[in-house]
């Protein structure tokens, strides 16, 4: 399960200040404090209060870079942004997050993502909206994977996010969803990645570390490969690292919860 | 591994036309790929696109069987790159090479030598499976004559070695009730090798050069005969090791027909131990057959026990026959100890005897294979049946005493043991490693 730390994006109000003044110490402090929590990526976002995120956005890529060699998740819908800030990453393996399934963000985004070896990340989502039925999401998927062939992408390149939705207001969405991850898993070989924006399960509801990794489990059961979400709920990882073991993905010992950290 | 959703997409029309019963063809697909839907209820589908998907969902590794009877070698069919995965299905055959410049009591000589390559390892029967006749002679008559005689006396089937077509057409119609493999059609020959394999109903060995070349090759033999064994061609360790670990892959997970075929491997090395450990490399990375020299036993029975032990399905536990073992120069006065037959478990209490120095008796009892406290908590290591075991095996007739020695795990079937045996029953160490030490202060007059 690969995580992708959330925590260094302007909606949060520490690091919103941070962007705006240009000072580098809460990014930088986040990105140490996630890589602890055991992230395999850090996501990195300006939030919505940015003047220039074509500036913003490479400045926040250069700070995180400097204490942290964590590949990135870079986190806009500003594909001009996203291009300044993967030339300042400089180096393959970044990821593009995100695009909808519009084939004008799929012409734009998919040739910069061959050009500078990123993946990218795809959310099920059209021109008409979030499609409610598993089928619908499979079939936004297949555009994306149909695609990336053209593109000279891999299916494996795509971490696909199938869309949750927050149970308290659109509670038939999640189950759908779950079985979005299950069918695109056997959409190719090799299948396309799977990705999930946990923490918006839970959105305004008073549960949530309990709704986030008991939708974790749920959804690695049915191959969900990884997740932007808070690697620092300490209860969420362990979870991650127990369905990890129950799934036969690592190999047990009894200090598992530890060692799964430190990869 | 089943087919994709994108897999079987690219096959159907693409039109949409909801005939087969789902909203599009992209949902047909998806429920193909589920199990929920067959190929038929689509009416527009084409033949082509039909035989590609029935190819798609054939075995990754075709089976292909060599020789008759009890002789016979099935290969193949294999589904995993790593046994711990499931497990490897058939073992390697071992061939071993007899030239066609021998002749009379020469040949004679090495056919009795050959069919004497039959050993026994904890208590299976192991041994090559074919004898390669390789015409080194480069007469179609003399390989003809040496085939014949082979063929009249060799307990193995046949591996016929000759890349001349005109050698493989003399020898092959007399034997080929026996089902001989044939090797090689080559670039240069295989219209006619691949003919003359069909038409007497045989396997044939496809020889390349290289993965690129054998995959061109295979292709354009396997349009009209799929009973093949391929051979990249290379003899060298590092390179057939590659080849074959590549085409295995492509195999099973790309479902790449060319390399969908058991694979045959020559060794090189001229010493036999050095080819005897090439060997084992083949053995242990995908060959289904192994071409040797060697033909002594003591230089072939590491690789039939390497053999057997990668082909062994790791789900199941090892296990040693259920019987007793005399571990050092045992006498009437040695002691008996019992213990499972879970190979794990004998071994350990094998090696501790050994090194206890005082020679002693190990009845393995019959757990199907269970350690000592699977075996008890499945009620299969209890005083009943362990009494019968012992009773039956006849242990107690060969020593001048009553007494046996249980692992010390067990110990609280101790009373009950004794009560239904009438036997003198010594609770051991729990651990084997404690042996030594409990032999020494138990029997320190059977001390060497």
């Amino acid at each position: 399960m690969i995580m992708i730390g959330e925590r260094i994006n302007g909606m949060f109000k520490d690091i919103g200040k941070a962007v705006r003044e240009h000072d580098p110490k809460p990014l930088q402090e986040w990105a140490v404090k996630q890589k602890e929590g055991g992230a395999h990526y850090l996501d990195v976002n300006t939030g919505p209060n940015s003047e220039d995120q074509t500036v913003d956005l490479p400045w926040m890529i250069k700070v995180v870079r400097e204490v942290s060699d964590l590949p990135l998740a870079i986190d806009t819908t500003d594909y001009n942004a996203m291009e300044a800030a993967l030339i300042e990453y400089g180096k393959p393996g970044a990821v593009i997050n995100s695009i909808g399934c519009e084939q004008e963000k799929i012409d734009r985004v998919f040739p910069m993502a061959a050009k500078y070896q990123a993946d990218v990340v795809c959310l099920c989502i059209s021109k008409s909206g979030i499609p409610k039925s598993a089928d619908e999401r499979v079939a936004l998927a297949m555009e994306f994977v149909a695609n990336a062939e053209a593109y000279g992408l891999q299916p494996d390149n795509l971490f696909i996010d199938p869309i949750i939705l927050p149970v308290n207001v659109a509670q038939e969405h999640a189950s759908e969803a779950l079985e979005t991850i299950r069918q695109i898993k056997l959409l190719s070989n090799p299948a396309p990645l799977t990705t999930i924006g946990l923490s918006n399960v839970s959105q305004k509801t008073p549960h949530r570390p309990l709704l986030n990794r008991t939708f974790a489990v749920m959804a690695m059961a049915v191959g969900l490969d990884s997740a932007i979400l808070d690697v620092n709920d300490d209860l969420l990882v362990d979870a991650i690292a127990s369905a990890r073991i129950i799934l036969n993905k690592d190999i047990y010992c009894d200090s598992y919860p530890k060692v799964f950290r430190q990869r | 591994m089943a087919l994709t959703g994108l897999d079987i997409f690219k096959q159907l029309p693409k039109t949409n036309c909801k005939d087969c019963g789902s909203p599009t063809c992209l949902a047909f697909a998806m429920a193909l790929a589920n199990g929920k839907a067959s190929l038929d209820q689509c009416p527009h589908v084409s033949e082509a696109a039909k035989e590609n998907l029935g190819a798609a969902s054939a075995p990754p590794v075709r089976t292909v069987k060599v020789g008759v009877g009890e002789q016979e070698i099935v290969m193949g069919d294999e589904t995993v790159l790593f046994r711990h995965d499931k497990t490897f299905y058939h073992e390697t055959a071992v061939a071993v090479q007899v030239s066609d410049t021998l002749s009379g009591a020469e040949l004679d000589a090495k056919i009795e030598k050959i069919n004497g390559l039959v050993l026994e390892r904890v208590g299976q029967k192991v041994a090559i499976n074919l004898v390669a006749i390789t015409n080194c002679s480069g007469n179609a008559a003399t390989f003809k004559a040496a085939v014949e005689a082979v063929a009249a006396k060799a307990q193995f089937a046949l591996l016929l070695v000759s890349e001349d077509v005109a050698a493989l057409e003399a020898a092959l119609p007399a034997v080929a009730a026996k089902k001989p493999l044939i090797y090689a059609a080559t670039a240069e020959n295989w219209e006619k090798v691949v003919a003359l394999a069909k038409a007497n109903n045989v396997p044939v060995v496809v020889k390349g050069n290289g993965l690129d070349d054998t995959a061109a090759l295979v292709e354009k033999v396997a349009a009209q005969y799929k009973e093949l064994v391929i051979d990249f061609g290379s003899r060298q360790q590092a390179k057939t090791l590659a080849e074959h670990v590549n085409a295995r892959r492509l195999a099973i997970k790309k479902k790449f027909r060319p390399f969908g075929y058991p694979m045959l491997a020559w060794t090189s090395a001229t010493d036999p131990k050095e080819e005897i450990l090439e060997a084992t490399t083949y053995v242990a990375k995908y060959a289904s057959i192994v071409v040797v020299k060697a033909d002594e036993k003591h230089h072939l029975l590491p690789l039939f026990a390497w053999r057997m032990n990668i082909y062994t399905d790791p789900q199941k536990p090892m296990a040693v026959k259920a019987t007793i073992y005399e571990i050092g120069e045992v006498t009437p006065d040695s002691p008996v100890y019992i213990c499972t037959n879970f190979a794990l478990t004998y071994f350990a209490v094998e090696g501790e005897v050994s090194a206890s120095k005082i020679p002693g008796y190990i009845v393995a009892v019959d757990t199907d294979g269970a350690s000592v406290l699977t075996a008890w908590a499945a009620g299969k290591f209890v005083a009943e049946p362990i009494y019968e075991f012992v009773k039956d095996c006849g242990v107690l007739d060969k020593v001048n005493h009553n007494s046996i020695v249980i692992p010390g795990h067990v110990a609280i079937i101790s009373g009950k043991l004794k009560e239904k045996s009438g036997y003198d029953v010594i609770v051991g160490p729990q651990e084997a490693a404690g042996i030594p030490a409990f032999a020494k202060a138990r029997y320190p007059q059977l001390m060497k």
